[in-house]
């Protein structure tokens, strides 16, 4: 579908190696989370009986689970860190930072796909479905973390904060569980659609892996950063990305 | 009444020489049959039988069936002879006075007892006149009975062989006396009205004392008297093999291996003699492990369980063997037996049917189950090598002074919660025990901070999976319309 290969002198430099290795081991981290995790949360269900049982038993699988979720902690601490250090310092732009245009662009998209308007909209470095990801992960990670720490200890949670109440530990298995839950639905659901069985990027999204992206894909999906990183204007793009494509 | 004989017919039709040859032969084939006594009863020939002119003389008067004699105590001894008995019996041809010494057609000394028992006892005493014992059964029975009782197993006039049951009664409801080899001694009496109401009324002796029978009497020493206890024990498993064998896994069975004799075993507590069912009253289940139990007992007594069972007779609360078992109790100091405490108290609050009776919930399990403590212990269950303690019901509710949750004797429960919490987790504070918002679902009142979360999510992950689908099926859509 995608003609990637067809513009294959096009390639524009979209991921370095510390992103993609990033990325990486989150997706091994957050596997192992949520194997471990669901099968504590479906407790009563065979396969997460068989599974428990497999690993070496519950406290095997809750060692796993946190000694991962702290690796997962580490990773978002080092992310933040390392993205406000380069805004700081200005090493990039704010492209994951939400602004007005994202809200206006959904809506425009919307739009479109109604057949309301002939076009899409025309999104920078990040579309507003990548920054919804992006910050969905950051947030509800944070959230994660806490409670995940929360669960774990217990007792030291009261003597850090003793005003808090008794209920904080099962309202924070609630949050943990169902934000757990929610994770796992948009990652399985809109993640592996936008970067696996989406029409323009099938059979597979390589540009996490190979760390570039095409040019057309550039055009298409991204034309303002195109244009920025061109020079040219791309009055005529939209022609070719929504027609040309697939005459082409 | 005067017997009276007439010749048979056959005795009539011969002639006169012979008659009288032919009548000592028929006296002669008279006293051979009537020593086969189940000859006798099965081939009645009263033509035959001749009681002898004494005893003609004394079932004159003793042919009497209102003939009664009253004793020194008030008992009444009946002194009629049926002469069918006495037909029957193999000294259907003694004189009276040959048992009865003394009397005669024309003497009859006045005599006076002071019970059936001691009239008995006077007329057995003849028997062993003739009848002297160096050996066997009857040889036991004359050295340990301080007083012979013949009558009693072989009937008196009747002389019969003795029945199965009546073999042993004749001694053994007499006060028996052994002495064990550690110098204890102990009497052996059977009450026979305790036998009767037990459970194994139609069994005969022999079918627990085996090795014993109407012949058989081996002669056994015991080192002592709960040595024999231990032993008779064993009797039971012959019936009663599965019980037996679930008592080899219990903690009686291996405490009494190790060499305590004083731990439990089947006549203990289900009697001997006066065997009854284990179950079928609960407050003598209960009593049964009071008598070694009796700490534990008054803790029981005092609790939610134990005082409905004993001051309202409720049979639906648990007794002792509900929760230890009857005859596999195992250990409840193991962490098997902490770990499997869920389910045992579930098998009665998470049934319905009993739980609306008293107005209590049946989520209680489940909301156990479902939370930390509950998750870990149902895996703990599976894995073997768990050996960690995790807080069961019995950890908050206590075990056997489990009280009511709400009520004068919940604060009880709620001051003993922080102890008990901090036995695992050392670190707790005060409001630690609140992090447990009960066994009901979190309500706005009750636990308004889980509430909300839970609320949250339940329309917010609906509410994000949908639109999110809903963006996908419009973006194919839209890819569709354009192709």
């Amino acid at each position: 579908m995608s003609g990637k290969d067809r513009h294959g002198e096009g390639k524009f430099k979209r991921f370095g190696p510390y992103r993609i290795i990033e990325h990486q081991a989150n997706v091994v981290v957050f596997a192992v989370l949520v194997i471990t995790g669901l099968s504590q949360r479906y407790h009563a269900a065979s396969w997460a009986q068989w599974l428990v049982m497999t690993l070496g038993g519950i406290d095997m699988v809750r060692f796993i689970h946190r000694s991962t979720g702290l690796v997962f902690s580490l990773f978002l601490i080092q992310h933040i860190a390392v993205a406000a250090y380069g805004l700081i310092f200005k090493k990039w732009g704010p492209s994951m930072i939400i602004n007005k245009k994202d809200f206006s662009d959904a809506i425009d998209n919307l739009r479109y796909y109604f057949g309301i308007t002939d076009r899409p909209a025309r999104c920078d470095r990040y579309d507003y479905k990548q920054k919804f990801e992006y910050w969905g992960v950051t947030v509800g990670g944070v959230l994660m973390v806490i409670t995940g720490l929360t669960l774990w200890f217990p007792t030291e949670i009261f003597s850090l904060l003793p005003m808090l109440p008794g209920q904080i530990i099962p309202a924070a298995k609630v949050a943990h569980t169902n934000e757990a839950m929610l994770a796992f639905l948009v990652i399985a659901i809109w993640h592996i659609y936008n970067s696996i069985f989406s029409p323009e990027v099938f059979p597979l999204d390589t540009s996490i892996f190979t760390g570039w992206i095409s040019e057309e894909r550039m055009i298409h999906e991204h034309p303002l950063e195109y244009e920025r990183l061109t020079g040219e204007k791309l009055e005529g793009g939209h022609e070719a990305e929504t027609k040309g494509l697939t005459d082409d | 009444m005067i017997y009276k004989i007439s010749p048979t017919p056959s005795l009539g039709k011969r002639g006169g020489i012979c008659k009288n040859a032919l009548f000592f032969v028929l006296l002669l084939l008279l006293s051979v049959f009537s020593a086969g006594t189940a000859h006798a009863a099965n081939n009645p020939a009263p033509a035959e039988y001749r009681p002898t002119e004494e005893a003609q003389i004394c079932l004159g008067c003793h042919g009497d069936k209102g003939m009664v004699a009253t004793l020194k105590n008030g008992e009444k001894l009946s002194l009629y002879v049926d002469d069918r008995i006495l037909r029957d019996s193999v000294h259907g041809s003694f004189n009276c006075s040959t048992c009865h010494a003394g009397f005669s057609a024309d003497k009859h000394p006045q005599r006076t007892f002071q019970s059936r028992g001691s009239y008995k006892a006077a007329a057995s005493a003849v028997c062993i006149g003739c009848h002297t014992f160096k050996k066997g059964i009857h040889n036991i029975m004359l050295k340990g009975l301080k007083q012979a009782v013949c009558v009693d197993c072989h009937g008196a006039h009747s002389v019969k062989k003795a029945s199965d049951s009546d073999s042993c009664r004749g001694c053994h409801t007499y006060s028996l006396s052994i002495t064990f080899g550690n110098g204890e001694t102990a009497h052996f009496r059977i009450d026979p009205e305790e036998i009767q109401e037990s459970v194994h009324s139609k069994l005969r002796c022999y079918d627990c004392h085996f090795g014993f029978s109407q012949e058989e009497h081996p002669i056994r020493s015991f080192k002592s008297k709960r040595d024999l206890t231990i032993i008779a024990s064993e009797g039971c498993r012959r019936c009663h093999f599965d019980k037996y064998t679930k008592t080899l896994e219990g903690i009686h069975y291996d405490i009494l291996s190790r060499g305590n004799l004083s731990a439990p075993v089947c006549v203990d507590c289900h009697g001997s003699h006066s065997i009854s069912s284990g179950r079928r009253e609960k407050v003598l289940s209960a009593r049964r492990c009071q008598r070694c139990h009796e700490d534990i007992y008054g803790v029981y007594a005092k609790s939610v369980h134990g005082s409905a069972l004993l001051s309202e007779h409720n049979q639906d609360v648990p007794v002792c063997a509900d929760c230890h078992k009857a005859h596999d109790l195992a250990d409840p100091h193991t962490v098997d037996f902490r770990n499997k405490t869920p389910e045992m108290c579930g098998n009665c609050h998470a049934n319905e049917e009993l739980m609306t009776k008293y107005g209590l919930s049946t989520s209680v399990l489940e909301s156990y189950l479902e939370d930390f403590h509950g998750v870990t212990v149902t895996f703990y269950k599976r894995q073997k090598e768990a050996v960690r303690h995790i807080a069961v019901c019995t950890d908050c509710h206590g075990i056997h002074d489990i009280t009511k949750v709400k009520g004068p004797n919940a604060t009880v429960l709620k001051s003993n919660l922080l102890t008990r919490c901090r036995k695992c987790h050392p670190g707790a504070s005060e409001n630690f025990p609140d992090t447990w918002i009960s066994h009901y679902d979190p309500t706005f009142k009750r636990a308004p901070l889980v509430y909300a979360v839970t609320l949250i999510y339940k329309v917010f992950i609906p509410f994000m999976i949908i639109g999110l689908v809903l963006q996908i099926l419009l973006h194919i859509w839209r890819y569709a319309v354009n192709r």
